[in-house]
């Protein structure tokens, strides 16, 4: 598609081509992170999403950690390739939505709501947990033991 | 499962993750740094929709388990995003931004569960 209007400032303004291919990549890994999960944890649509819930919680502990470690210094593709590619498509906001109608359209109120509620209480948790340990830890010396 | 399967399933993913990620870059040039999430609200909730339609067209049409991998763990999955939702809440909220991410949290579930539901109810006829 061309462009009518070159913005003033490239390289903020547009996605870097390298930024994009890094999102693809990380994005192929994430989904295969997350179907690989789901295939060992398969569950019905009456059963609990125990392999979604494990996804967001872990997804969600593992980008704030590294939003709280890295992006201050980190290269746009990085961001792209780890943020938005791997820990984005690995975690799901749709697969919870999906869970939710199929158990409330089927009567199970219950399931439903420990499902949400847990979703909601872990991920955020999860989240504060890894921002704060991202920020506390310093960088490893590899060199003086 | 078929690997040719897997396969087209992580391409989805891949595809859908870098229109995410195009559209979050879009969003954040008209619509001022930490005002509103709203790349996220508007992906999770479109996901959301499509994940709705894939339900329903399962269950009324019979649509085959491998399109469903394709559309529900591939094209939704990659397109939404829980981590970045709970990440930017929780800032958010380190902001004092309270309203703000309660108004984020209560958007989210309620357009995506809308959107899921309405996609669904209107394809399992």
């Amino acid at each position: 598609m061309k462009q009518r209007s070159a913005p003033p400032s490239p390289t903020k303004a547009q996605a870097p081509l390298w930024a994009l291919l890094a999102a693809l990549i990380g994005g192929m890994c994430g989904t295969g992170l997350r179907l690989a999960i789901d295939t060992l944890l398969p569950h019905t649509a009456a059963e609990f999403p125990f392999s979604t819930l494990i996804v967001n919680v872990v997804g969600a502990f593992t980008l704030a950690l590294i939003v709280a470690r890295l992006w201050s210094r980190a290269p746009e593709w990085l961001k792209a390739g780890l943020g938005a590619g791997l820990l984005g498509s690995f975690t799901t906001f749709s697969a919870v939505m999906v869970s939710l109608v199929e158990s409330t359209t089927s009567g199970l109120w219950m399931m439903a709501a420990v499902y949400l509620v847990l979703s909601l209480v872990l991920g955020f948790t999860a989240a504060a947990i890894g921002l704060r340990v991202g920020k506390v830890s310093t960088p490893i010396d590899w060199v003086d033991e | 499962m078929n690997p040719a399967l897997v396969l087209v399933t992580l391409a989805a993913g891949g595809v859908a993750t870098m229109l995410r990620y195009l559209l979050s870059r879009a969003l954040s040039r008209v619509s001022r740094a930490e005002s509103f999430p709203w790349a996220v609200l508007l992906v999770n909730a479109l996901g959301s929709a499509l994940g709705g339609v894939a339900l329903g067209l399962a269950q009324s049409q019979g649509m085959s388990d491998e399109l469903q991998l394709i559309i529900l763990t591939g094209v939704c999955g990659g397109l939404t995003t829980f981590s970045t939702f709970s990440v930017e809440t929780i800032q958010l909220m380190t902001h004092a931004r309270w309203g703000v991410a309660l108004l984020n949290i209560g958007s989210n579930l309620v357009v995506g569960f809308g959107a899921c539901l309405a996609g669904f109810l209107i394809c399992v006829g």
